[in-house]
């Protein structure tokens, strides 16, 4: 459902995955010379626990919340050497840099999609946790899009959790 | 007339941008001096103390100092005021750029980039 703030008609869930979409293939296309394929995403990802690597920004101005990037080990580093074009054989601090940065890429041209129709958002910098049993709640979300993609090295999923800010 | 090879500085908080930027500028077939890396604005002052600096390139979204802040403190010395300066960010929304540009950006390159369309902007303003 559309919904209106302050005189804003906020994009639709599926406006804003099709933001995330295009997003997430000029990055790929552009930076890491790869294609992709979005896949159906399990709707409760980003509360099933899993192994790998989470990479967070957050975005706050007239909807607040945040877009993240889920994967495992194998393909953060698979993400990291098409970024880079260096091998990277475990996660390490490159890996986790590179990850953000890809994150920072697609949410912020997501961002950019975005402000057409809310207003100036403001990003944060890449948060990037990795370890096991990783899960992520967030406390409200007004927008849920949850996203999926394989490409010739891997699967990753991107989430936007996003709520009307408040006055 | 310059004879020595341009000294180049990038900043930026990621090293994995850093790493393509450095892979970019040796593509470009120019013959280049030192390049330096700094991972804010802070540190990038710090770098150019002392040193000939022909070209920055910088990251807009940083912790510290970020590059607005960089540009508007290299503006306002005498010794930096004219340095080419290109932003390089994920900001494509107007605020950000724009003031980038009032702050005097020679140019602004918003990531993802192209390593070719960076290479040939690159080229072009260390061939002036």
């Amino acid at each position: 459902m559309t919904q209106e703030q302050a005189g804003r008609v906020i994009p639709q869930e599926n406006e804003m995955a099709e933001m995330l979409v295009a997003a997430t293939q000029e990055v790929f296309t552009s930076m890491l010379g790869s294609e992709i394929q979005q896949v159906s995403a399990p709707e409760a990802e980003r509360s099933t626990p899993f192994d790998g690597v989470l990479s967070l920004i957050g975005l706050a101005g007239a909807l607040i919340g945040n877009g993240a990037l889920l994967c495992s080990a194998e393909t953060a580093c698979d993400l990291s050497s098409k970024l880079l074009g260096a091998t990277y054989p475990a996660v390490d601090e490159e890996v986790l840099d590179a990850v953000g940065e890809i994150t920072n890429m697609i949410v912020g041209g997501f961002k950019n999609l975005l402000e057409s129709h809310v207003g100036p958002l403001q990003m944060s910098i890449p948060s990037v946790i990795f370890g096991k049993n990783i899960s992520m709640r967030d406390a409200r979300a007004d927008v849920a899009v949850a996203t999926r993609y394989v490409f010739p090295g891997g699967e990753f999923g991107l989430t936007i959790r996003l709520a009307t800010a408040r006055e | 007339m310059r004879t020595e090879p341009p000294n180049l500085l990038i900043v930026d908080d990621s090293t994995a941008i850093r790493k393509i930027l450095l892979r970019v500028l040796n593509q470009t077939g120019l013959e280049l001096g030192q390049v330096l890396e700094a991972g804010d604005g802070k540190e990038a002052l710090r770098l150019m103390e002392g040193r000939d600096i022909s070209l920055v390139l910088s990251d807009i979204n940083m912790p510290n100092m970020d590059g607005l802040e960089l540009l508007r403190a290299l503006r306002g010395s005498p010794q930096w005021h004219d340095l080419p300066v290109v932003m390089i960010t994920t900001e494509g929304g107007q605020a950000k750029v724009e003031e980038a540009i009032e702050l005097g950006a020679t140019s602004y390159v918003r990531k993802p980039f192209s390593a070719d369309s960076l290479r040939d902007k690159l080229a072009a303003l260390l061939s002036k």
